[in-house]
């Protein structure tokens, strides 16, 4: 049979009654309590000195290293040497302003070094191209994960051929979800892409781009 | 309104002579705002806060969150969605921690959720950290499992392909080609899981060939001392 | 000296700032020591979670919601970190990782008094780690149950059951010394 305290000691063990408010056969069990709770240790605890050096060490470490969420697939990408960062949300004659102003908004760090080419020696994006069939659609964009979902701010044009709708975008290494949007209000599956259910009635599609490798 | 047929996506594959940061450097609700309604913004916020000190990423509730306001979602629809997703995170938690990961990465977490939203089960999502033992990223291994679910491979041919693969001392490039081979197959006529379990038996073939450097469970929760 | 707070650091280092940490590590480094060790049983285990944690709340640091609270993120941070530690094996005897005990006065013998520490300490490390939890926030840290609720976010009846539970699991364990 297992021990254990009257509901009225437990309440003397949370300082909620004094020993003199608790009937006299319950002043052993009490006396017991007071015995646990004196075995308790309370001793202060002072960490060896070398901690904060070690947490120092991983923290510039980190610091060094490439920032953001899919830190995690860096695994793919054989070095760090990258001049200039940019964040692309579409081609052409917006690019310039764009990248302007991405360099403006991102932490101060030293981008571009005098007489130095721009060089990237290692990937963290790679330019994906969408194409859609989609005749008699008047407009067609792709969002996703990697441009928060915005339904403009990557639009596919109509090719040459009828009904082709292209589009090529700078998609940071890692995995992403997506769907294709048909005049701005129907959302469209890639068909050669597997999907997941979105949690909103529709599925996504996803792809995974790394340096090199297409993991769908 | 025609129906719409695709040609289906193209992937041409081209080194970017620029690089990308990501910017997720703001508190949730000023990444929220003019996204969602304010009820959601209020919402999510208590989600994120909960997922922070569970140890959670909150990255994943903040895009899902942004996704159903691009997708016109109601109000409630959006909570929901943002609820399902830390839920799954917390189970992916729960796997990981199980597995023998004392304290699992963001990242591995998320991929984890992933997994988790393509059709593994927790049990699944175990399996594949406990076999990526010291050598492989959980992480990436979670990554390819449930790409693998969600071309439609079971669970189960889901988890051998991957253990078997990791078994036999693949690189990370060969677990990330393996949906990209499944498919190759189905295109040819066999089913996802017929394919992943063929895959798997070769793999399995590999390793158990002399010489092959066999990949260790994952056992005790490393002790960090640099 | 200077009298920065806590906000004013976190939002430094978030700059770019990143000596600034340090700081943060060596103003936090021994105030939770204490929980960490009678969570997880042993000073040099509580230096590893301290050192994770202070990793961890790094890497993590743009997620802190209240930069002038780091120390109660911080604190939650460390405490995910205590509880997500596999449950140990009971360390059997006397000694072990066991923490300096305090010589003070007892109306019992001082070997009587020993053998109870290092019981409960064995003991507590046999609760699950919410009850193992709440008994160090109330008993060691001194904190009242409105004061644990409020660090946790638990409701103050919920944390009086797992304390109920752990009190019995307590004397269930130690019948025989105390």
């Amino acid at each position: 049979m297992t021990t254990v305290f009257h509901p009225l000691v437990k309440r003397f063990l949370d300082g909620e009654l004094h020993l003199a408010d608790l009937p006299p056969e319950l002043h052993a069990e009490a006396r017991a309590a007071e015995r646990l709770l004196g075995a308790v240790d309370r001793a202060a605890v002072t960490l060896p000195a070398g901690l904060d050096a070690r947490v120092m060490a991983e923290v510039r470490k980190r610091a060094t290293a490439p920032s953001g969420a899919r830190r995690w697939w860096h695994g793919l990408v054989a070095s760090r040497e990258i001049r200039v960062r940019y964040r692309l949300w579409t081609l052409g004659p917006a690019l310039a302003a764009a990248a302007a102003l991405v360099l403006l908004l991102t932490p101060a760090r030293p981008v571009v070094e005098a007489g130095m080419p721009v060089v990237a020696t290692a990937p963290e994006s790679v330019f994906v191209r969408f194409v859609l069939f989609a005749p008699g659609a008047h407009q067609v964009s792709v969002a996703g994960t990697f441009n928060q979902w915005s339904v403009t701010a990557a639009p596919l044009a109509l090719t040459g051929a009828a009904g082709v709708w292209t589009a090529t975008v700078a998609l940071p290494v890692g995995q992403h979800q997506y769907a294709f949007v048909v005049d701005g209000r129907r959302w469209v599956n890639d068909p050669a892409a597997p999907t997941v259910d979105d949690g909103f009635g529709r599925r996504n599609s996803v792809m995974a781009v790394g340096a090199g490798v297409r993991a769908l | 309104m025609s129906p719409l047929a695709t040609l289906g996506v193209t992937a041409a594959l081209h080194i970017a002579a620029l690089g990308v940061t990501a910017t997720a450097q703001q508190p949730v609700a000023t990444q929220l705002a003019g996204r969602v309604p304010a009820t959601v913004v209020v919402a999510v916020s208590a989600l994120a806060d909960s997922a922070a000190t569970r140890g959670l990423p909150v990255e994943p509730l903040v895009e899902k969150a942004i996704e159903g306001g691009a997708k016109a979602a109601t109000p409630e629809r959006i909570v929901a969605a943002v609820q399902a997703v830390l839920a799954r995170l917390g189970r992916a938690q729960g796997a990981l921690q199980a597995a023998g990961v004392a304290t699992p990465a963001p990242d591995a977490i998320e991929a984890g959720g992933f997994a988790l939203s393509a059709g593994l089960e927790v049990g699944n999502v175990q399996a594949v950290a406990l076999a990526c033992g010291t050598r492989y990223s959980a992480a990436v291994a979670l990554r390819v499992a449930g790409t693998l679910s969600a071309l439609g491979v079971p669970p189960a041919q889901t988890v051998e392909l991957v253990k078997q693969t990791l078994r036999s001392g693949a690189k990370e490039r060969d677990l990330l080609a393996l949906p990209g081979r499944v498919e190759a197959q189905v295109a040819q006529g066999a089913t996802p899981g017929q394919a992943a379990a063929g895959l798997a038996r070769a793999a399995a073939a590999r390793a158990a060939a002399p010489g092959q450097n066999r990949v260790p469970p994952r056992g005790q929760s490393s002790s960090h001392r640099p | 000296m200077g009298t920065r707070t806590d906000g004013e650091i976190v939002r430094a280092v978030l700059a770019g700032d990143t000596e600034q940490y340090a700081e943060l590590v060596r103003h936090y480094r021994d105030r939770y020591a204490r929980f960490a060790a009678r969570m997880l049983g042993s000073a040099d285990e509580a230096e590893d979670a301290v050192q994770d944690a202070f990793i961890r709340a790094f890497e993590q640091l743009q997620q802190c919601r209240d930069p002038d609270n780091f120390a109660g993120w911080f604190f939650l941070i460390l405490r995910n970190r205590c509880l997500a530690e596999r449950r140990r094996a009971v360390r059997a005897g006397p000694g072990g990782d066991a923490v300096t005990v305090p010589a003070t006065e007892r109306a019992d013998g001082p070997l009587e008094q020993d053998e109870r520490r290092r019981a409960l300490q064995q003991a507590l490390l046999e609760l699950t780690p919410e009850q193992r939890e709440v008994f160090v926030l109330k008993h060691v840290e001194d904190l009242s149950y409105e004061e644990i609720a409020g660090r946790l976010g638990a409701s103050v009846p919920s944390l009086k059951m797992r304390m109920h539970r752990a009190y019995d699991r307590l004397r269930e364990r130690l019948k025989d010394v105390l």
